[in-house]
């Protein structure tokens, strides 16, 4: 939502309109009215009596002589605000007005403002000529003032004293002076020339800087209030009609403090954000406007990001890459990156919370890459911020909820670099896969194998059916028909394909959106298919859902996980249609693939040291010879294609990967009885060898991961990577697939002991990484056939383990299945609730498949839906607990068994365990369904071409 | 009526067959590969189609489910053949068009056009009948809608003889746009082996000028129907129509205009789908366009 607002931010830059400033203008608009001979009289008789009082030899310390200068000259100006020019002939620049040429002959304003000077400007007089100024300025709509001299010097001269350290401007002035400075960078966007004459103003005007209003301007960017939002607009007028004035450009890079101002402000701005965020419910896991619109603090710290947003969208790109410049090095590195590693948990979950909220943020792309490569290759301490933020995942409640928060955002993006960071670099080497199954990375799973595999993890306890079975016979009952010619007579019906599902696709792609008008062309003068007014049928499972969402079938809503899955594979692929390469097991090659950093050598190295999780080098075990090691790194990388294979014949390959596996295991035991303190010593004192800090400095030259020597850009060969430089004990590749796949997969397996709310964030996200299309992750996640290297985790396996863990606890608890039930029962009515008064319940237009609306989400959905707003959750909890609470009994207490009045902390926490079990076994339910739709929908998948082809 | 189907092949063959030379201009612009339209290829429902409802089946469930998740069979069949759909797709058969029926996925509606040799020129639409215990049973069958004079179709029924090229269908193996592709390859390559038309095959090895002219009659014979009603009473059946401008000419300039997007792409205005990874180097921001630090 944020997101969506700065590009508006030029709507709020329209000049305040003449409403803004009735109550002042009402004082002198007596004669405006008149015709402009009259008024040119009364300006020519004010003017006399000013100059009257002006000509005197020497100032007038008289309070007299000053009033009577002020009336006089308020007239005067307001009569030149309000002058219309004679109408100009055809083509010819509009005539001055009567009034301002006698302005301009007789230099009017240079004359007064230089009294005013001359007799000392205390600050009343200061503020109205600041006041006087900014109204000519602001009211003269008529003619363009500012682009005579006469007018553009005066003014310059009051600013100059402004900015005088000896005069100053008192505190007072300061919104006068603001005001008066937003008018003129208005009336500037307005009339470009303007800038190119402030700029090119002789210095004498403007004191020592040749950009006075910008000077002036820059002191309140980081101001609270209307201040700071007029100066800010001020600034970015300034910034829009510069933006192709390379010479005002270059002045304001090198000449004004505006960026190091900008980035260091938020540095300041920063440090006083609440270390410590205090939560209110316990499924709070990320900022939410609702969340930091109170907090003052945060308000202007997020007012000078849109701010700095803003200005990288605008600016010339000289400013803009200086101020990202400055934003990195003067606000990330120095002030984020300790934030974010300080020891207390409070201030990590506040600091992953305040990185999450900004990445959502922003909306300039050049600012995210500024924020991601922050994210990505700073080292702190050695390691990667991206390093720092994994491990926390694997930490207990909330701060693995935050950083989950964080990671979710992380992957929205569809961002190749986090990407390839996070995931796919682990994986491009292909040293996870059996050689074997190498070239089946890039199958589909046509016939819904992986699917099945899937579903069939659906634990037997948690399948109550809801539904009498005769419902479910109706609901399978519409079969298509397949006209077969070889039987004459009608053919008896026979199964083929079920029409709801065929219906639910047409459904799906009727009408095309505004996007895809081309497919319905000819329908298209149909009305949009609204859900709301013909329910396209009455037994179409959504219908029957709606009819019963007390319960959950265990086989329901799978439908809308097909139907989300659809839209989420084809959000992301379109998205990720303009990586650099498909990630499909040969493009990148894996052979040339820089292998990426090892695992950290063992766990409890990890926590001991836990900021060397990302050891560069390092390992332990048997150290095969070089040349061994650099035939075992280079044979899985061979290609399979038999014409490739240049003579090498497969029992080579198939000898060198059973070598390599033999090696593999030799090595697993060596280091299992290998000292894991002694290694870890070991490598921490290697490691502090290699002076590593601030290596991303010089970009884009360092590659990362970064090899220990060598400037290898990673597109050199394998041999590269076998050669003496680099350290002989490290392991040849074990096959690793990445800190961020391991903790995941360990949360996962875990999901028995986590809280409902991780669980959801947990399966969210391993279901968004399940949405990508690069065969290399969308193969290792879901499909099921694939054999992995012994050593890799499969998430088939990772479900299997949690599927039996669930069953044995249901075993073990007799009441499971009236407990699952009501957990059904609750999470369902609680989504019942968020969905209601979800503002999707309006009516879209613009979308057709308004059918949605009005179908009841699938639960996972709902859930994930939901906790996005820790306040409509909790909102919808409470409603949702007052739903279910029938004879009086909470579903919590329920689910408790008296845990909570028993008081005993033994008690609790058994009461707790068996919460968190029952609920984890509704969500693992929902997400398998989620993952089988996945893989099913990406068997039906059509890539999207690459921008450029698409464009011609 | 599907509007890509029957647009693109009105475009393509209206009024005259065009000879290869131009089709090739064509060909290039009504092929699959830049059908871009929604994923899944199948049409919104026709105006006036309501939903067709069947008798009850009291049949089980999917054979290919295997029995603990019977009520998800049916998903897997009708997703194997959008799989197979898409697949076809992204084949960009040279000139041949699908379009699955709107009664059942196991039939798809189809035309195919030969560009060059003997049968140039020819317009001949088919079905292909999938089997509904697919992908575990036989071949499909394809037929054509009017028997082409070949040696390797039916000159009664109009069936190919698909089985030759698949004397047993497996699974992962075998693909539909394979049938497709062979259909295709029959008129470019005679085979005269075991004919299903033994006039054909004979007159092909004993006097290829007889064999000629009775090709180029079948062909006029086939062209002559393009434009009759087809012959399956379904919203999804392929007709042709001689080319009205009034009609064509507007959705041919959409259908090349077009672009697909995702569904809801308009309400993505947020950032997404960077990348400043440099193609080949597999390195985070090692593309140097305007790097941040100067």
């Amino acid at each position: 939502m944020e997101r969506d607002k700065n590009p508006h931010w030029l709507s709020r830059l329209n000049p305040r309109g003449p409403g803004s400033r009735t109550g002042r203008s009402a004082a002198p608009s007596g004669p405006c009215t008149a015709d402009p001979e009259t008024c040119l009289m009364v300006f020519e008789n004010h003017w006399r009596q000013v100059s009257w009082v002006l000509e005197q030899q020497e100032p007038s310390s008289s309070s007299d002589d000053l009033t009577a200068v002020r009336n006089h000259t308020d007239q005067m100006l307001c009569l030149l605000a309000e002058e219309r020019p004679a109408e100009s002939a055809e083509g010819g620049a509009a005539p001055m007005g009567p009034i301002l040429e006698l302005v301009v002959t007789e230099n009017i304003l240079e004359r007064l403002v230089q009294w005013h000077l001359r007799r000392g400007l205390d600050s009343d007089s200061q503020g109205a000529l600041l006041k006087l100024f900014e109204m000519l300025i602001g009211q003269s709509q008529q003619q363009p003032l500012l682009q005579h001299t006469a007018v553009l010097h005066p003014l310059l001269r009051l600013l100059g004293a402004c900015a005088d350290p000896d005069l100053g401007c008192p505190l007072a002035l300061e919104n006068s002076l603001v005001l008066l400075l937003n008018q003129i960078c208005v009336s500037m966007a307005r009339q470009p020339v303007v800038l190119e004459m402030l700029f090119r103003a002789a210095p004498a005007q403007q004191g020592s800087t040749n950009l006075l209003i910008f000077s002036l301007l820059v002191p309140f960017i980081h101001r609270d209030g209307a201040i700071g939002q007029q100066a800010r607009d001020a600034l970015l007028l300034v910034m829009a009609a510069s933006a192709s004035n390379e010479a005002v450009a270059r002045y304001i890079a090198e000449n004004s403090y505006f960026c190091p101002v900008l980035a260091t402000g938020l540095s300041a701005l920063y440090s006083s954000l609440p270390r410590k965020i205090e939560v209110r419910g316990d499924d709070w896991h990320a900022l939410r406007r609702e969340d930091w619109m109170s907090v003052s603090s945060l308000v202007l710290f997020m007012n000078s990001l849109e701010f700095c947003n803003a200005v990288v969208q605008i600016a010339h790109p000289l400013v803009r890459s200086q101020l990202l410049d400055y934003l990195h090095n003067g606000f990330l590195v120095p002030v984020m990156g300790p934030a974010l590693h300080k020891s207390s948990v409070d201030e990590m979950i506040a600091s992953t919370a305040y990185l999450d909220l900004f990445l959502r943020s922003v909306s300039e792309t050049s600012l995210l890459k500024t924020f991601l490569r922050f994210i990505l290759l700073h080292r702190h301490d050695n390691d990667t911020i991206l390093d720092t933020l994994l491990t926390r995942i694997s930490s207990n409640s909330r701060l693995c909820m935050v950083s989950l928060s964080l990671f979710r955002t992380l992957l929205s993006l569809n961002c190749e670099d986090v990407m390839l960071q996070l995931v796919l670099r682990y994986l491009l080497p292909c040293t996870h896969v059996m050689l074997s199954q190498r070239q089946a990375i890039r199958v589909t799973d046509l016939y819904g194998k992986s699917a099945d595999k899937f579903l069939s993890l659906i634990p037997e306890c948690c399948r109550l059916n809801a539904a009498s079975s005769a419902e479910r016979d109706e609901d399978g009952a519409f079969w298509g028909k397949g006209g077969h010619p070889s039987i004459e007579s009608p053919a008896p019906p026979r199964p083929s394909t079920p029409s709801r599902l065929a219906f639910f696709i047409r459904q799906q792609s009727s009408g095309g959106g505004p996007g895809g008008g081309g497919p319905s062309t000819p329908t298209s003068t149909e009305p949009p298919q609204s859900g709301a007014s013909h329910p396209p049928c009455p037994d179409s499972p959504m219908h029957q859902q709606l009819a019963n969402t007390e319960c959950l079938d265990w086989d329901s809503g799978y439908l809308e996980y097909l139907k989300d899955s659809r839209q989420g594979i084809e959000i992301c692929s379109w998205a990720c249609r303009d990586w650099s390469a498909p990630y499909d097991g040969e493009n990148p090659s894996p052979n040339v693939a820089a292998p990426p950093p090892p695992p950290p050598t063992s766990n409890p190295t990890m926590a001991m040291f836990p900021e060397h999780f990302s050891l560069q080098q390092g390992g332990s075990g048997s150290t095969p010879p070089p040349g061994q090691q650099r035939l075992l790194e280079q044979a899985p990388g061979e290609p399979q294609l038999p014409g490739d294979s240049n003579g090498q014949g497969i029992s080579i390959e198939a000898f060198t990967q059973e070598l390599r596996e033999l090696e593999d295991r030799v090595r697993e035991r060596g280091r299992a009885a290998c000292q894991q303190e002694e290694t870890a010593r070991e490598c921490l004192s290697s490691e502090r060898r290699q002076p590593q800090q601030e290596e991303e400095q010089q970009p884009p030259s360092v590659p990362e991961p970064k090899p220990p020597t060598g400037d290898t850009k990673g597109d050199g060969p394998a041999l590269v990577f076998g050669s003496p430089a680099r350290p002989l004990n490290k392991p040849a590749s074990q096959p690793y697939t990445g800190p961020f796949m391991v903790v995941l997969f360990a949360k996962l397996e875990n999901m028995l002991q986590n809280s409902l709310y991780v669980n959801i964030l947990l399966t969210g996200i391993v279901a968004q990484l399940a949405c990508y299309p690069q065969p290399l992750l969308r193969s290792f996640l879901l499909n099921t056939n694939m054999v992995f290297q012994p050593s890799v985790k499969s998430l088939i396996q990772v479900l299997g383990s949690v599927k039996n863990r669930i069953e044995a606890f249901a075993a073990s608890h007799e009441d499971f299945p009236a407990m699952l039930k009501k957990a059904q029962q609750y999470l369902v009515a609680r989504g019942k609730v968020d969905w209601a008064d979800s503002p999707a319940a309006v009516p879209n237009l613009r979308r057709s498949d308004s059918l949605v609306k009005s179908r009841k989400p699938s639960l996972g959905e709902l859930i994930l839906r939901h906790t996005n707003s820790p306040t409509r959750a909790r909102h919808a909890a409470q409603l949702a607990l007052a739903h279910v609470r029938d004879g009086g009994q909470s579903l919590h207490s329920a689910l408790f068994k008296g845990g909570a009045g028993a008081g005993s902390l033994e008690k609790q926490a058994e009461a707790l365990r068996v919460k968190n079990a029952v609920y984890c076994a509704v969500v693992f339910c929902e997400f398998l369904k989620e993952l089988a739709a996945l893989a099913q929908e990406h068997a039906v998948t059509l890539p999207f071409p690459h921008s450029q082809e698409a464009e011609e | 009526l599907h509007p890509f189907i029957q647009q693109s092949v009105t475009s393509t063959c209206t009024g005259r067959i065009e000879p290869e030379e131009q089709s090739g201009h064509s060909e290039q612009r009504a092929s699959p590969a830049r059908l871009p339209f929604g994923k899944k290829q199948l049409p919104p429902i026709p105006k006036n189609a309501a939903p067709i409802t069947k008798p009850a089946s009291t049949g089980t469930l999917a054979p290919s489910a295997n029995g603990t998740h019977a009520s998800y069979g049916p998903f897997y069949l009708e997703y194997s053949l959008l799989a197979e759909f898409t697949l076809v797709i992204k084949q960009k058969l040279p000139g041949i068009y699908v379009q699955p029926s709107y009664k059942s996925a196991l039939m798809w509606f189809g035309v195919i056009f030969i560009r060059h040799g003997l049968y140039q020129d020819g317009v001949f639409k088919f079905t292909v009948y999938i089997p509904d215990n697919y992908p575990d049973g036989e071949c499909p069958k394809l037929v054509f809608d009017i028997p082409v004079f070949h040696p390797l179709v039916d000159p009664v029924s109009g069936e190919l003889d698909v089985r030759r090229a698949f004397t047993k269908w497996r699974r992962n193996h075998n693909h539909i746009w394979q049938v497709l592709m062979y259909a295709r390859t029959i008129f470019y390559k005679i085979n005269t082996t075991e004919p299903l038309n033994p006039e054909a095959a004979v007159l092909y090895e004993k006097d290829v000028q007889l064999f000629k002219s009775k090709v180029v009659d079948s062909v006029k014979l086939c062209n002559s129907h393009l434009f009759d009603q087809p012959k399956m009473d379904d919203p999804y059946a392929i007709s042709f129509s001689p080319w009205n401008p009034a009609v064509h000419e507007e959705a041919k300039e959409r259908m090349f205009t077009y672009k697909r997007r995702p569904d809801d792409h308009h309400k993505g205005t947020q950032v997404s789908g960077l990348s400043w990874v440099k193609p080949g180097s597999m390195q985070p921001f090692s593309k140097d366009d305007s790097p941040p630090q100067s």
